[in-house]
């Protein structure tokens, strides 16, 4: 089997170590003999020439989140079809807040998003730092959360998870992240998927299942150290 | 009046922390006395005639020391901010233990100060210490839960400079793109220093050909191991043949600030045009700044036939610095060498440990080892996963949090060289066992 793993904006959007993510979909799927390439979608490539089986998006700076909220006009549309498709996705912090409704700066007028997750943000003068625990439909999920942006839930959005510790999407009503088919947002950095291997291996196993239009179960592998972080997380951090 | 009662009980818990052995001393009395006096630093530093302030990501320890190295030379009297401290109170603190107070008020005996302040802290104490020489060696993303985003230090250091007097030099690495820029937020003089063929992009320094003007530029760089390296330095009035003990690409970009800020303090005027041309600087009697790049020896335990070894220790903290170490050391790992590395989140390391997924573990060779890598450190764990991504046998891995545990696993058996890399906190904890161990003496009296 083989999986094209479409890294958006991988040169611009990569802080906080979101990077790690791409490290741990590579590495699980290549441990069970999958073969994986990573492919590079940015500013002025054609996605439409460049379809992947599983899309990242991370979080980037101020300047560079603005030159891909411009780029990200001409790409909403497909973005969108493939996830309607069933294709997964995952987006962390700028990358999750880029593909809600809008944002909304201190100043100036709201700046549209993709609007795939029924989402919306704001700008805050709280910035909401440090460790995240927070219980999910992939059990509980770990990570560290570095924002300012408020994100607040539609009426038809699902969250990701409940917070157990931490701010989650706006440090209010409890909720972390959005989830929308198999396109999964949230602010936790960490990074996200080496140290939570379920959440890891569903978005393998969604795009393998999308691709091959078939029922897929996952080799498993020895998750003894990724658990261990897992654990250590919650029994520090909640 | 003020001043005088700061610096008194700054000074008291100063001493108070080092017979109660809590800790070098270097933070807890500025700390204090900035409460009682805030402006006991603009007070202090007047009586200094000349003030260099560093700053950056990485390099400022190394490149202060190389500068307090060169003054010597000179027989000028030096004071500066040591181990790493370097925030306000930090300053505020080596002040303090370095005052006499008399009758007519605070003497301060030193001809020259060198101030490493942290890029938030830059902000906020440069304009207090009113520099001859700043110094920016570079920006990397650092501890992002503490300084905001590369973009946001950078702006805000160009507004900093701005407000600086006209007359103050202004030294930066012309090979980072985001140190080179700011000559444009200055009015008066912006000098560059770097590589010759070598560029910073993004978080790694790495060969290629670009043209660039270069006000100080080393060249003809010959790399040697572990043992250091040597390069030609091209200076506005002379040329200077340096040997640099301490090893890989980042270090030569430290020298070459310092030697650059020497010569602007000490030497390069058109007089000395000929007389400095051509002079050697061996450094031979530098060594390397606490935990940079340090070296010490301990006999192998339970393997008495032995002879002792050096073992090194690196520090780590940021994507950047990481990578660098990793890229100076993976050559010279033998099959008989081992690793131990040591991970904690606490504040002066940074809280947010992501950083470990941007450094390019990929790059340490992952077989041999004597078939033991140690993790330690408060995340332990998620170093030891991070490395099992980076395709190190898991089985291979020995996973110990407590440091000093760790330290004797790593030890035990081992026939080869030990490769220690700490972060900032585990680094002083580090310090702390091997002087328990009475492998090292204590570090605030040696530095």
């Amino acid at each position: 089997m083989k999986l094209t793993i479409g890294y958006l904006y991988g040169d611009l959007m990569n802080i906080y170590g979101d990077t790690g993510n791409i490290i741990a979909l590579k590495k699980r799927a290549q441990w069970r003999g999958i073969k994986v390439k990573v492919q590079l979608i940015t500013l002025k490539s054609k996605i439409l020439n460049l379809k992947s089986d599983l899309y990242f998006f991370g979080g980037g700076q101020d300047q560079q989140q603005e030159l891909v909220a411009k780029d990200l006009k001409i790409k909403a549309k497909i973005i969108k079809s493939e996830v309607e498709r069933g294709v997964p996705l995952l987006s962390i912090c700028g990358g999750y807040q880029l593909l809600g409704a809008y944002y909304k700066p201190y100043k100036g007028p709201k700046l549209p998003g993709v609007g795939l997750f029924p989402i919306f943000t704001e700008a805050s003068s709280d910035r909401m730092i440090g460790n995240i625990v927070i219980e999910s439909m992939f059990g509980k999920l770990v990570g560290f959360e570095n924002h300012s942006g408020k994100t607040y839930l539609k009426k038809e959005a699902l969250p990701l998870g409940m917070v157990i510790k931490g701010f989650g999407n706006n440090g209010t009503d409890k909720t972390e992240g959005c989830i929308y088919k198999h396109a999964v947002g949230c602010y936790m950095h960490g990074a996200l998927l080496p140290k939570n291997p379920k959440l890891a291996d569903w978005l393998i196993r969604k795009a393998l299942e999308v691709k091959y239009k078939k029922q897929i179960e996952l080799k498993p592998l020895d998750d003894t150290l990724e658990l261990q972080v897992h654990h250590k997380a919650i029994q520090k951090f909640s | 009046m003020k001043s005088q009662l700061a610096i008194t009980l700054g000074k008291a818990i100063c001493f108070a922390s080092r017979f109660f052995n809590i800790g070098g001393g270097s933070a807890a009395p500025g700390l204090f006395a900035l409460r009682i006096d805030p402006e006991l630093v603009e007070g202090l530093i007047k009586k200094i005639p000349t003030n260099v302030v560093i700053t950056g990501t990485n390099g400022k320890t190394t490149t202060a020391r190389l500068i307090a190295h060169f003054a010597r030379a000179h027989n000028l009297k030096v004071i500066r901010n040591h181990t790493g401290s370097n925030l306000e109170r930090g300053i505020a603190s080596t002040l303090i233990q370095n005052s006499r107070l008399h009758l007519e008020g605070v003497n301060l005996n030193f001809d020259l100060g060198i101030w490493e302040l942290d890029e938030a802290a830059f902000n906020l104490v440069a304009p207090k210490v009113k520099p001859d020489v700043v110094i920016f060696l570079n920006v990397f993303r650092d501890q992002l839960d503490r300084y905001g985003e590369v973009d946001s230090v950078v702006k805000r250091w160009c507004e900093t400079l701005k407000a600086l007097p006209k007359t103050t030099k202004v030294l930066v690495n012309g090979d980072d793109s985001n140190t080179s820029k700011l000559d444009k937020c200055f009015p008066g003089k912006v000098l560059k220093f770097g590589v010759k063929d070598y560029q910073i992009s993004g978080e790694s320094i790495s060969p290629k050909r670009v043209k660039k003007k270069l006000d100080y530029e080393a060249k003809d760089i010959k790399l040697r191991n572990l043992a250091g390296s040597s390069f030609t330095l091209y200076t506005p009035y002379s040329i200077l043949h340096t040997n640099l003990p301490l090893p890989g690409v980042y270090h030569i970009y430290d020298a070459v600030a310092a030697l650059a800020c020497s010569s602007i303090l000490f030497s390069d005027t058109p007089i000395h045009r000929y007389t400095n041309t051509l002079k050697t600087f061996t450094l031979k009697t530098f060594s390397p700044a606490f935990g940079r790049v340090e070296k010490f020896t301990f006999k192998p335990q339970g393997l008495n036939t032995f002879k002792p070894q050096d073992n090194y220790i690196f520090l780590i903290k940021n994507p950047a610095g990481t990578t660098q170490v990793f890229e100076t050391i993976a050559p010279q790992l033998k099959s008989s060498d081992r690793l131990l590395l040591a991970l904690n989140d606490n504040l002066a390391d940074g809280t947010d440990v992501s950083w470990i997924w941007d450094a390019q573990f990929e790059k340490l060779p992952t077989t041999n080892y004597q078939l033991l890598t140690t993790c330690s450190g408060t995340r332990a764990y998620d170093l030891a996963n991070r490395l099992k991504y980076a395709e190190f046998d898991p089985k291979t891995i020995n996973t110990e949090p407590n440091l000093e545990k760790a330290f004797k696993q790593a030890r035990k058996d081992l026939k080869g060289r030990l490769f220690i890399l700490p972060t900032y906190t585990a680094m002083l904890e580090l310090q702390k066992i091997l002087v328990k161990m009475g492998i090292k003496k204590h570090y605030w009296a040696s530095d």
